[in-house]
């Protein structure tokens, strides 16, 4: 039951993924093709990368608001640079100085995670406006032909990169203590887990996740606007609880997050291709997120009830 | 009251105080009332967030209950005073009726909060751009009828009223009733509150319908302020109402805090934008200026017990 619970998000993707197939072919009268794919793979990227950063803190038992501010800045610096390589690592530096500050406050400030990163979105956000105070910029063409070509689904690799990269933070003793931590603080502790430690580090790499959807995002707009992350907050956050991220901590993974963050893209082209107003689009991701959530809970429960 | 309320307070006047000194409008009652008048939409939609914060919850879904509130109001009331009762009526039963559903998929459905509150966000902002055609409707362009236009009128106006109305009931309900022991026993352990007889499940869905409640209070009292509903009229209050909450010192643990404390904390949030709106510091400034402020109060008042 646990393990369901966990699998939700591969669930609702499968589900999700079959309902665009079948809405697409019978609106267009012919399946996706590899353009379609592509495209949404693009789309995705950025929140792919954020879900994996919030999911990383969310299994501690906190959650990163500041992730808009953090996207809104790395994308502000990115464009107003026109994107160089140099100035890319630079971005992904600050970006995970900056949850580096959030994850310091909350471990070693102990002030709650919901309010030390509401503080600093507000802070990062004025900093992308200072930074790019008019929508613009650029990227270099070359670093977009490698990031999200429209043409060749580059994007699969840094996906690829990403499952792997979680696969292996998995297996590291820093990975352990992520999950030792969320699921019981006190007895992490007990053991010798640093807890600190172990909290800023997740915040900070938090902050490298939005720091690469930021980069992304500025790669497949081809441009730069300092409100850029805003939208990234909650669906950040309605991603990981579509993946079976408990908000309790210690339960759920990376990989769900993702699975939800592509899920939740796809359903907006869903409701598209549904022929949906698109004016109602917000109903339908509300009652998919709370339905996601309600089929999780009632399929842990009847499996419960089974072994009992 | 508590200790943390008192500090909220001091904050609230030191701020103040240093405002008349930078800024010399703000000594006089125009520039006071001003600032008390636009703090006032903060403390409604702070009044619903504390009763949800107090049990170890939070309402996402404030943004477009008030929204919505805002615009069933002009829609129905269609700037005709005779028919402002009725508006009333439908607006804050909207707002209850929202509330309410949050509550009963929270308690009974075990739906986390964030995740019941966000879906419903959702929803109803589909159902508000959808049913009012993205406010292109026929009956969208009304003006608020005037007697709550009046509402802002006077050397003393009567929306102030209102908020000491609102003040006195919430400290009434927290204070002097058994339901208000019930809604701090419940926020200090639900377990042991559950246990010495408390209802925990009614007592959370009446606290989430309070808040539909309040935010759509909050979107009546600006309709009336602006003259008008727009979309995107609660957006700024998500954030805004739980900053308030923390800075008027109450705990986001639940179990503590008074709505004396998160009236200060409203007071404090909106003189400082006002201060910084006077002295021209531009929109980037002003949104680092206040989470800094924020970060400075959480240090001062708002840290958690440290580990053994």
């Amino acid at each position: 039951m646990r393990d369901l619970q966990e699998r939700l998000g591969y669930l609702v993707l499968a589900a999700t993924a079959v309902a665009y197939f079948a809405v697409y072919t019978t609106s267009l009268g012919r399946p996706p093709g590899s353009f379609d794919y592509l495209a949404i793979l693009n789309t995705t990227m950025p929140l792919v990368l954020v879900a994996v950063g919030q999911s990383l803190v969310v299994i501690t038992g906190g959650i990163d608001l500041s992730v808009g501010g953090v996207v809104s800045v790395c994308v502000a610096v990115t464009a107003a640079t026109g994107g160089t390589p140099g100035w890319i690592l630079a971005v992904l530096a600050l970006g995970a100085a900056a949850g580096l500050v959030n994850g310091v406050i909350v471990a070693f400030g102990r002030i709650a995670p919901i309010l030390t990163t509401l503080a600093t979105l507000s802070i990062y956000t004025g900093a992308a406006l200072w930074i790019l105070p008019v929508p613009g910029g650029s990227i270099l063409p070359g670093v977009r032909a490698v990031l999200s070509n429209p043409g060749v689904p580059t994007g699969l690799a840094w996906l690829a990169l990403v499952v792997a990269g979680w696969w292996v933070l998995r297996r590291t003793r820093f990975g352990m203590r992520v999950y030792a931590v969320g699921s019981d603080e006190t007895a992490a502790r007990a053991v010798g887990v640093p807890v600190e430690r172990v909290k800023a580090g997740v915040y900070a790499l938090s902050g490298l996740c939005s720091a690469l959807a930021g980069v992304f995002y500025v790669s497949t707009t081809t441009a730069g606007d300092a409100n850029a992350g805003a939208p990234f907050i909650l669906t950040s956050i309605a991603s990981v609880v579509v993946g079976g991220v408990a908000f309790s901590g210690g339960r759920g993974s990376a990989m769900g997050a993702v699975a939800g963050a592509v899920a939740l893209t796809l359903v907006i082209d869903v409701l598209f291709f549904a022929g949906i107003d698109p004016l109602y689009q917000s109903l339908f991701q509300g009652l998919f997120l709370v339905v996601a959530v309600l089929l999780g809970t009632a399929a842990a429960l009847l499996a419960r009830r089974r072994t009992a | 009251m508590n200790r943390r309320a008192l500090y909220a307070a001091a904050v609230a006047a030191a701020v103040l105080v240093v405002g008349a000194v930078l800024t010399p409008g703000l000594a006089s009652w125009p520039g006071l009332r001003a600032v008390l008048v636009v703090a006032s939409f903060t403390g409604f939609v702070a009044a619903g967030q504390m009763l949800v914060v107090l049990v170890g919850g939070i309402d996402l879904s404030i943004p477009w209950v008030l929204n919505a509130a805002a615009i069933v109001l002009t829609t129905t009331s269609l700037g005709a005073s005779g028919r402002l009762p009725l508006a009333l009526a439908l607006a804050i039963g909207a707002g209850l009726a929202a509330g309410l559903v949050n509550g009963l998929g929270i308690a009974w459905l075990g739906v986390p909060a964030v995740v019941m509150t966000l879906g419903m966000n959702g929803v109803l902002q589909g159902l508000t751009l959808g049913l009012s055609q993205g406010l292109t409707c026929d009956d969208c362009g009304h003006y608020a009828p005037s007697p709550l236009r009046d509402l802002f009128a006077g050397t003393v106006p009567a929306a102030l009223l209102v908020w000491l109305g609102v003040a006195l009931l919430v400290t009434v309900l927290l204070r002097l009733t058994v339901f208000g022991r019930r809604v701090y026993a419940t926020g200090v352990n639900p377990r042991a509150a559950f246990l010495s007889g408390v209802g925990v499940k009614g007592v959370t869905v009446a606290l989430y319908t309070l808040s539909g409640g309040f935010a759509a209070l909050a979107g009546i009292m600006l309709v009336g302020y602006g003259g008008q509903a727009s979309l995107g009229l609660g957006d700024p209050y998500l954030f805004e109402s739980i900053a308030a909450v923390v800075v008027g010192g109450v705990s986001i643990l639940g179990g503590r805090g008074d709505y004396v404390g998160v009236v200060a904390g409203s007071l404090t949030l909106v003189a400082v934008t006002t201060v910084l709106r006077a002295q021209q510091v531009p929109e980037h400034g002003r949104l680092m200026i206040y989470g800094l402020v924020i970060l400075a109060i959480l240090f001062a008042y708002g840290r958690e017990r440290a580990h053994d």
